[in-house]
């Protein structure tokens, strides 16, 4: 009886560690796993503003008011995550998908133009999409810059890096930069994609480079700022100062001063030409992931955790400009567009687009993105 | 709790995955096999301990059997000598469990780790940077390649679940304990059978970068059972003709042990001697151990064997 009794309390200490196994293992599957949801930018074209909603919507809001100008166009069969800005060009919205597709949307009409590729997907696209030359180029998953034809979408060209590309393409004359994983920055000539000259930082590249002043500025994930010859490559300098994270974030220039956003929180001033701290870097104490603009000679900066700066690049003192924790965090960049800024907030489930007068912080209107 | 959960032990396997990974080649799935080394090897005595308190539980079986039979009406006094018998026998009952307790923060902790280290989504990978210390190697690293052998660390990968399945069937197998009680036998098949069909199972839903940890493992696990043990256990017997019709012997002799615990007025004048010298004679492994039915210092006793009936010389059994 002693025996069996022994035995039974054996079997509920085997079952009950099956149970806790299954239920630990299971609750850290659930609490690991992490949803996409994307973080659209937006962009103003003729006093329309476009803007991507995290259920994967396109949508078109009047930039007086915020009143919708077309019912919201859904761009997949199910919610696509859309990470970068839309394009504008002519009549036609053009938007990267996470889904692995680009679309292109009549901006008068809100209906769906076209798609591509047609029948597959490629791998996701977290970059923005760049409209140029009646091209569009975005970097893709797969490690490749695709361009595009402007008003066929087929493929024009291609060109493979050593890694995934999430960084937004930036166009300078005939040359496109842009980013990869593979710790490079590549100079590629925007004709015919050939490759101009790349340069290797210490880590992986996800922020879109600063052209200013024939120099590409751009931050690593070795957590330092690099500043390189647009036209052959050379490295010019990099930071002194060496971040407490990754450089997330496309940096801003004004006045031979760059203005570099940090996900440790901290805004860093270097001087354009040398690299050198122009004043100690502002710490917002929530990692800045979000571009920044610059309007009326002051950097407008938003931290994850839902606040809005204003940075005057005079004193480079920091001045709250608005608290929009109420409507979640915010990764997306920041557009500008006759002094008002447009933000992006979101939470797990919903969004909203704020419009912010630069000068003063005050909301102009605000939205609901995710329902209409 | 989860904030000091994710500063705590998530932040060090996290931080430490990344860190082994740069001495690694930047291969994070022989990183995997490396953690999975160290954490074994810290767990070594503890796994020792426990193997060892098994086998001692195995060869207590006839000595629990005897006290069974001695204290069939007292059951409290029963209880008292078996876990007497435990104490002097220095085996711990809980021991066996220890090890995979300790384990299971361990994997909790490495599937996040994986999760976030590999993250392919892009809040995956923003959300990573909160977690990382302030070492140059560790934001140089990121982000690791997905890639090892034929899978991709992050997806579930079929052959590897199998692998998981297998390596665990073999690792519980050679663990597994002979008994002649049927309850416990059918729950010693069903823990061999049930636990590698529930980790194959997971390993087909979890990132397979779990799964390379639980089969390295187990790996691990059958090689230290042997030096341990000393022998494949039931693996081997269960492998070859010989020591299956010796552990029948050993079963049956057992079965007789507590079957008399049960009627034990009824057997007094049935008797038939059973030879020791048989009984120690019997070889029970390929690697030639032997059982040790007295599980140290135990001898049969008298009232506990069977003796065949006294017969006159005319009487012979009937021939079909």
């Amino acid at each position: 009886m002693g025996i069996k009794h022994n035995r039974r309390l054996w079997g509920k200490v085997l079952l009950l560690l099956v149970v806790l196994l299954i239920v630990g293992v299971t609750v850290s599957g659930c609490y690991g796993r992490t949803q996409t949801l994307g973080w659209s930018g937006a962009v103003v074209a003729d006093d329309t503003l476009f803007i991507a909603s995290v259920n994967g919507n396109l949508i078109a809001l009047n930039t007086s008011d915020g009143g919708r100008l077309w019912p919201d166009v859904s761009l997949g069969t199910s919610a696509v995550a859309v990470y970068g800005s839309p394009a504008v060009e002519g009549d036609l919205v053009y938007v990267g998908g996470y889904n692995g597709k680009v679309y292109t949307i009549s901006s008068s009409l809100g209906s769906k133009r076209q798609v591509y590729p047609v029948d597959e997907n490629l791998e996701p696209i977290v970059s923005g999409v760049v409209v140029a030359y009646g091209k569009v180029y975005f970097g893709c998953s797969d490690g490749k810059v695709y361009a595009l034809n402007a008003a066929e979408l087929y493929k024009e060209w291609e060109f493979p890096t050593g890694d995934k590309i999430w960084s937004t393409p930036v166009i300078d004359g005939e040359t496109i930069y842009i980013g990869s994983f593979d710790k490079k920055l590549y100079a590629l000539n925007a004709m015919d994609g050939s490759k101009k000259w790349e340069f290797e930082t210490g880590g992986a590249i996800v922020a879109t480079p600063l052209v200013y002043n024939n120099t590409v500025y751009i931050g690593s994930f070795d957590r330092y700022l690099y500043a390189v010859d647009a036209t052959n490559g050379s490295l010019r300098w990099r930071s002194g100062v060496e971040a407490g994270k990754w450089y997330w974030a496309k940096p801003v220039a004004y006045n031979n001063v760059i203005y570099a956003p940090n996900l440790d929180g901290k805004v860093y001033i270097l001087d354009a030409n040398s690299g050198s701290e122009v004043a100690g870097a502002v710490d917002l104490k929530s990692p800045i992931s979000s571009s920044p603009v610059v309007v009326d000679g002051k950097v407008i900066i938003a931290s994850q955790e839902g606040k809005v700066y204003s940075l005057d690049t005079s004193n480079n003192q920091i001045s709250l400009l608005a608290n929009l924790e109420d409507g979640g965090k915010i990764y997306a960049p920041l557009c500008a567009s006759n002094g008002v800024i447009y933000i992006h907030t979101q939470t797990s489930k919903q969004d909203a687009l704020y419009a912010l007068n630069a000068q003063t912080g005050v909301t102009l209107w605000s939205l609901s993105l995710t329902s209409e | 709790m989860g904030e000091l959960w994710n500063a705590g032990p998530m932040a060090l396997m996290l931080n430490g995955l990344i860190a082994l990974s740069h001495y690694l080649f930047g291969s994070f799935g022989l990183t995997i096999i490396v953690l999975t080394v160290i954490i074994r090897a810290c767990m070594y005595p503890l796994t020792a301990k426990q193997l060892r308190s098994s086998q001692a539980m195995q060869a207590l079986q006839p000595k629990i059997a005897e006290l069974q039979k001695k204290y069939a009406r007292d059951k409290q006094r029963l209880a008292e000598e078996q876990m007497k018998l435990y104490k002097e026998s220095g085996v711990s009952p809980a021991g066996c469990a220890v090890p995979m307790i300790i384990q299971m923060p361990i994997w909790i902790a490495l599937y996040q780790s994986i999760v976030r280290v590999l993250a392919v989504v892009p809040e995956g990978l923003l959300n990573l940077s909160r977690y990382l210390w302030s070492w140059s190697i560790v934001y140089s690293m990121l982000p690791l390649d997905n890639n090892f052998l034929w899978f991709n660390l992050m997806m579930p990968d079929i052959p590897l679940a199998v692998l998981v399945g297998v390596t665990m069937w073999l690792s519980q197998k050679m663990v597994t304990p002979v008994t002649t009680d049927p309850q416990q036998r059918s729950q010693s098949q069903m823990m061999l059978w049930m636990m590698p069909l529930l980790f194959g199972f997971m390993a087909m839903s979890f990132p397979s970068g779990l799964a390379l940890y639980w089969v390295v493992s187990n790996v691990i696990s059958i090689v230290m059972q042997y030096f341990v043990l000393g022998s494949w256990g039931s693996l081997a017997r269960s492998t070859a003709r010989g020591p299956v019709v010796a552990d029948k012997q050993y079963l049956k002799r057992i079965t007789q042990v507590e079957k008399t615990s049960a009627d034990i007025g009824a057997v007094e004048a049935d008797i038939v001697e059973t030879s020791p010298t048989k009984e120690e004679g019997l070889d029970y492994g390929v690697s030639g151990d032997k059982r040790q039915v007295g599980g140290g210092g135990y001898l049969p006793s008298p009232r506990g064997i069977r003796r065949q009936p006294k017969r006159s010389k005319h009487h012979r059994p009937k021939r079909r």
